[in-house]
């Protein structure tokens, strides 16, 4: 394998060897990018891939986005129901979130045979939305200790290239900015319907909720995931680095840069304080980048 | 907070269910204007891509009104341990919904039936012997559903196998028709699937004028069910020149 002398006109037989490389040694091909501060796809090591952010993608639903980090792809989208709320919290309501790996997003996952990842990703990002306080489960009622809003926050990964996280954690807050709740009211038999002005004209069936169609968002999570390799750092791995360099830490941090969460699970890569503290930084410069994304999202919206 | 039946109280939609309504008088008339203002005759518009999912050998995405699917093809690769030796390929399908596809929110689970009849639509036009002893997987996603969601799955599946290279002999174009009242409406939306009093989908592949599959559901007499094909067969032919020219499209611009 000769790399360096590969000729600079494209010569087709030093292509395949790069190819084949790459493919029987991942980690050397990788370092030797490394080692040079660069990456396979001419990102340096601290900049994320492109990000876009498209509001209002499902129109069955009362929210939703589409969040996509280079192939990364996420659609995310919110069904509001109706639930009686508990005894303990009679006047808040409730999100539940879930995140799916479809059979589409990656060669990986097969029917019937869920990804491990869905359920890890699920459970941290109900953890990061409830524990970074963006969204005031009080806002959630309807009529103290009848009824109050269920959220139900689906997210499905479309294309599965890395950072799933991320991009899972951006589209689900997108969605919370775009989720416009019913107005409603309560009928004759208790019950909470869509208020609508041809049949609920009626006096005694008010909308109950005819000031608060929109959610307010204070704090809001983003993070970013980085991977740990050697002295390296690299921002918003894609699959093919997660698969090869496995430490990864994720930093969560609100719109005001306090630390939300921050997860190093295991890996081979033990960290020094200096590396942590560099991957905050990191976040640090992507919340700026990911809250201008979602700021331009949502006044794209309102023009149209 | 996991969104699992058992840790969260029962919820209940606010929407109006229109599962148990009655038929809407309007449907048994002559003359009716379909609610996105289409001709009878006149299929929604389609909007196709290929390459929608970069995981995949190959996928397509397509958009025909509110009906949004994707479709992703894995493979050819190894089949599962337990099959047995087959000199030819197998092909492996499964349909699944999201959760928010439908008005009333689902459990996003694998549709069987649907999964089985995209297989047999598909199974003619592909050249098994080309890939012995190894799988093709073809895998759809609904978004969202909005009716004919079975046609759109079929054709968009055959988009994405020509997009992962799998030999075939031809595209696979599917269209339904609905028969409501005196009058027959292609490709139509749930409403109007909801009400139907029969139905008719054709999977075929325009260039060969072959059918691969052919449903009715329903009761239909003679001359209608002949109306009813001739629609579908035209409307099919249609939808493989468009399907076509998306894939001369995808090509042309990967060669700039």
């Amino acid at each position: 394998m000769k790399m360096g002398s590969a000729n600079a006109s494209s010569d087709l037989s030093s292509e395949v060897e790069v190819d084949a490389f790459r493919r029987l040694f991942p980690l050397r091909f990788h370092e030797r990018h490394l080692l040079e501060s660069i990456r396979p796809d001419a990102r340096p090591l601290g900049k994320a891939r492109d990000t876009t952010l498209a509001l209002g993608a499902v129109a069955s639903a009362d929210g939703s986005a589409l969040a996509k980090i280079g192939c990364t792809t996420m659609l995310a989208a919110i069904k509001m129901e109706i639930m009686t709320p508990t005894t303990e919290s009679p006047d808040e309501g409730c999100i539940a979130i879930d995140f799916h790996m479809p059979p589409i997003c990656s060669p990986i996952v097969r029917p019937g045979r869920p990804a491990e990842a869905a359920p890890v990703v699920s459970k941290q990002l109900s953890d990061t939305i409830s524990s970074s306080g963006m969204i005031n489960l009080k806002e959630l009622s309807l009529v103290n200790g009848k009824a109050a809003w269920m959220a139900y926050l689906d997210i499905y990964c479309l294309d599965a290239d890395g950072a799933l996280f991320d991009a899972a954690l951006l589209s689900a807050v997108a969605a919370f900015s775009h989720l416009q709740i019913p107005v409603v009211s309560l009928n004759d038999d208790g019950r909470i319907v869509v208020f609508s002005e041809e049949n609920g004209g009626k006096l005694e069936n008010e909308p109950v909720n005819k000031e608060k169609r929109k959610l307010k968002l204070s704090r809001i999570p983003f993070s970013l995931t980085c991977i740990l390799h050697k002295n390296y750092i690299l921002a918003d791995p894609t699959a093919e680095e997660e698969s090869i360099m496995e430490t990864l830490v994720t930093v969560v941090l609100d719109s005001s840069f306090q630390l939300v969460s921050l997860y190093k699970p295991g890996g081979p890569v033990l960290a020094y304080t200096s590396a942590v503290q560099d991957c905050l930084a990191l976040t640090r410069q992507r919340v700026k980048e990911l809250q201008k994304i979602l700021n331009e999202a949502i006044s794209d919206m309102e023009v149209d | 907070m996991a969104g699992k039946s058992g840790a969260t109280p029962t919820t209940y939609s606010p929407s109006p269910t229109t599962q148990n309504k009655k038929r809407p008088p309007i449907f048994n008339d002559v003359d009716w204007v379909r609610s996105d203002a289409r001709g009878f005759q006149q299929c929604r518009p389609a909007f196709l891509r290929t390459g929608a999912v970069n995981a995949a050998s190959g996928s397509a995405y397509a958009e025909f009104g509110n009906t949004k699917v994707i479709v992703s093809v894995f493979g050819p690769r190894e089949s599962k341990k337990a099959m047995m030796y087959s000199d030819v390929g197998r092909l492996n399908c499964n349909v699944s919904y999201t959760t928010f596809a439908t008005p009333v929110r689902g459990q996003g689970s694998d549709n069987k039936e649907f999964s089985s009849i995209l297989h047999k639509a598909l199974e003619g036009a592909i050249i098994l012997d080309s890939f012995p002893k190894t799988t093709v997987d073809v895998f759809a996603l609904v978004l969202e559903s909005g009716g004919s969601d079975l046609p759109v799955v079929i054709s968009c599946a055959s988009l994405a196998l020509a997009d992962a290279g799998i030999m075939m002999y031809d595209l696979v174009a599917s269209v339904s028709v609905s028969c409501l009242g005196k009058n027959l409406v292609i490709d139509p939306i749930s409403e109007e699937e909801r009400y139907q009093d029969g139905s008719v989908m054709i999977s075929c592949m325009p260039s060969r004028n072959e059918v691969t599959q052919l449903t009715v559901t329903g009761e239909w007499s003679t001359p209608k069910i002949h109306e009813a094909m001739e629609l579908c067969l035209d409307a099919c032919s249609k939808l493989g020149k468009i399907m076509r020219s998306c894939l001369k499209e995808a090509t042309s611009a990967l060669q700039e």
